[in-house]
């Protein structure tokens, strides 16, 4: 036990090297070894990656690191996801390693997309499937694409009290398709509140990057629930 | 220099650069070029560095990769997917043709802004103003009468709206002409009422995509000479609607007032990126927008404020480079966490006020109270605070600046994670009579008081009304 225990912490401590310098090859093979050393792929998810990339986005919510950083340790986790963990999954029992999926972008009437950039960032690094539409994205195309990848939830951000409404048009839209309980729906930015998020019918709101992500984690597991 | 033959060049860059996707600009080219560029030029900002640096050689090397930065990334056009890119030698002679002095604004109250160098005597322009921050349609003629009446308040800048005619507003549709022509009829209405009809307006507000800005800017409605606004997307970014409002502004021969808002932690990365970003952004906003004066405002990517330790960091050796190596008119504009009726508000405007102030700025801009984000917490009273710090801190040496903005930053610093975002315009002024409240009055009294007792001195209202335009020409022989 105790051995397996210090396994696993060399494993985190070397798959954390590997991702702060961007070496995808060294994390792939760090999270094949595992596996070959009889680590399921959600025990390698849960035990190593999820602790290994939860310290990382501590370490940019208190800026000691930068979105650079996040970038480098998001593009090692998706390496590994999709060469060691994703092919280990399609030939075994229907184990998943994924959190949920997310569609996000910047509403309609909007152009800035660096907040945005940063949500997206550190709900990958937390184990979230990530499709981001980009910016001045309608209401109708945030349903479309939660559609085409099965997404529950939809994530908007606005820096723009002129963009704003364009949130509530979401709700409104879902409401009106009927589509309402199928989704759940996240907004943030600058000039949003949890007072505008109420106002519209939101089910959540993310006042910066690190709160936003721990609200689709809720929202994950309220899916999951429902 | 800004003309037709220009305007054509630069849109035929927009349309011939080289391509790049967007994600690649974001992702990958803006993150390694700022990395390559702190090591090439040896950029290193220690954690417990002196806010207000005096180091020459430093801000000299900080230009250079500024420069280099402009040069290699260019302004990326996300309609046409392609970089606008300018060689150095373009981008030297673009920078040495822009203006070094502007008048903005018509008689009897035109103001005429000048280059400033670090330590620098002459007079900084104060745009006083709530900087886009959304206002109650309500209170929104009042809140722009209390800057546009501060005899200190040089140029004025425009707040957004929040609602118009009850109505919520919306970028790119119908209710943003609306917006802008509400906003348009109430700043005219609030100059005159303050008694300064030809004061220049930093505008429009409530124009985020060109519709606005089309509809209101011409010599009937804001004229010319007024300071119109341009966005420059961060990082780097900009797009057709942005080069429409270009377009239109050059051929109505209008002031430009282009603006570019780094974020701290973002793809530049942290100080050093930051301090490189403004550098080669201001450059770039030279470049892409001919701009006549511009701004930068590096932002917290949580707080969305301007004055945390590490943004000044930055943004004072940035400061510096612009001012040391070239004429462009930069402005600092200042986003304060803390709102009106605060003393924090009050303490953040001070520190951000004297760094930019001994680093060289040619002008502040705001406060943008309550990080302009709720909606009527801004107040005149902030601007008159400003701009008095902002006096009281011209000729001085960055050393005390240093210790000022030092001692100051630790007074508010442990409040920026609380937010104190303070009370609305209705809570800390009469509306009616367009005056501060007692209360209010006797905070900022109180923090100039303990700024007096750390070494400040205030200059009394009369020596302020014989700084005028002309004496400024004199100032700046002796500023370098």
């Amino acid at each position: 036990m105790a051995d397996k225990d210090e396994s696993l912490k060399q494993a985190g401590a070397d798959l954390e090297k590997a991702m702060m310098s961007a070496e995808t090859g060294k994390g792939v093979e760090i999270a094949q070894s595992m596996l070959d050393k009889g680590l399921s792929p959600s025990q390698f998810f849960v035990e190593v990656l999820q602790p290994v990339l939860y310290e990382i986005g501590k370490r940019f919510e208190r800026l000691e690191i930068f979105l650079p950083e996040l970038m480098k340790a998001a593009k090692v986790a998706k390496a590994i996801q999709a060469e060691v963990l994703e092919p280990s999954l399609r030939s075994g029992k229907g184990e998943t390693t994924s959190v949920g999926s997310v569609v996000i972008g910047t509403c309609k009437g909007d152009i800035h997309d660096i907040g945005k950039n940063m949500v997206a960032l550190m709900l990958q690094v937390n184990g979230f499937k990530v499709y981001d539409l980009g910016t001045d994205v309608s209401a109708q195309s945030f349903i479309d694409a939660a559609r085409e990848h099965e997404a529950k939830i939809i994530a908007m951000s606005s820096l723009l009290t002129t963009s704003m409404p364009y949130m509530g048009d979401l709700t409104k839209r879902l409401e009106g398709l009927g589509l309402r309980k199928e989704y759940r729906v996240i907004v943030g930015g600058a000039p949003v509140t949890q007072a505008y998020a109420d106002r519209i019918g939101a089910d959540a709101y993310g006042s910066d990057a690190v709160s936003a992500v721990q609200q689709c984690l809720s929202l994950a597991k309220s899916t999951m629930q429902s | 220099m800004r003309n037709a033959v220009r305007l054509l060049d630069v849109l035929d860059r927009m349309e011939s650069g080289p391509i790049i996707e967007e994600e690649i600009f974001d992702m990958e080219l803006v993150p390694s070029t700022m990395a390559a560029l702190q090591k090439k030029y040896d950029i290193h900002i220690a954690a417990d560095a002196a806010i207000v640096p005096e180091d020459d050689a430093f801000a000299d090397r900080l230009f250079e990769a500024g420069l280099e930065m402009a040069e290699t990334l260019g302004v990326f056009c996300t309609d046409t997917g392609r970089r606008m890119v300018w060689s150095r030698n373009e981008i030297l002679d673009a920078i040495g043709l822009a203006p070094s002095e502007l008048t903005i604004g018509e008689f009897p109250d035109a103001h005429t802004q000048v280059k400033r160098f670090p330590e620098d005597a002459a007079r900084v322009t104060i745009k006083g103003g709530p900087v886009g921050t959304p206002s109650p349609e309500q209170l929104y003629l009042a809140i722009q009468q209390s800057y546009a009446q501060e005899p200190l308040v040089d140029l004025m800048i425009d707040g957004s709206l929040e609602t118009v005619y009850g109505r919520e507003g919306r970028s790119h549709s119908p209710w943003e002409l609306l917006m802008a022509w509400h906003e348009m009829e109430m700043v005219l209405t609030a100059v005159a009422r303050a008694g300064r009809p030809g004061l220049g307006i930093g505008c429009t507000e409530d124009s985020v995509s060109e519709i606005g800005e089309l509809s209101v800017t011409s010599a009937e409605r804001l004229g010319p000479h007024h300071w119109h606004h341009i966005a420059m997307v961060s990082e780097f970014k900009t797009n057709y609607a942005l080069m429409t409002k270009v377009a239109h502004l050059i051929k109505s021969g209008s002031v430009i007032h282009s603006f570019y808002n780094t974020i701290y932690g973002g793809t530049a990365g942290g100080r050093e990126g930051m301090a490189i970003a403004i550098v080669g952004g201001c450059i770039l906003l030279q470049m892409a927008y001919m701009t006549t004066t511009h701004s930068v405002s590096p932002t917290h990517p949580f707080f969305g404020n301007t004055t945390t330790p590490d943004i000044l960091r930055a943004l004072a050796p940035a400061q510096q480079a612009i001012s040391r190596n070239s004429h462009l008119l930069n402005d600092v504009v200042i986003t304060p966490v803390g709102g009106p009726g605060t003393k924090t508000l009050l303490y953040e405007v001070a520190a951000q006020s004297i760094t930019s102030v001994s680093s060289g700025a040619a002008g502040l801009i705001g406060p943008r109270s309550a990080a302009g984000t709720q909606p009527g917490h801004v107040s005149g009273l902030e601007a008159r605070f400003m701009a008095e710090v902002a006096h009281a801190a011209r000729g001085m040496s960055r050393r005390e600046a240093n210790r000022l903005v030092t001692e100051i930053v630790g007074r508010y610093q442990e409040e920026l994670d609380k937010r104190p975002i303070g009370q609305r315009f209705d809570e800390v002024y009469d509306v009616v009579r367009v005056q501060p409240s007692q209360a209010w009055i006797d905070t900022y009294e109180a923090v100039k008081d303990e700024l007096g007792q750390m070494g400040m001195t205030f200059d009394s209202p009369s020596a302020h009304a014989a700084v005028g335009g002309d004496l400024v020409g004199s100032e700046i022989e002796g500023g370098s």
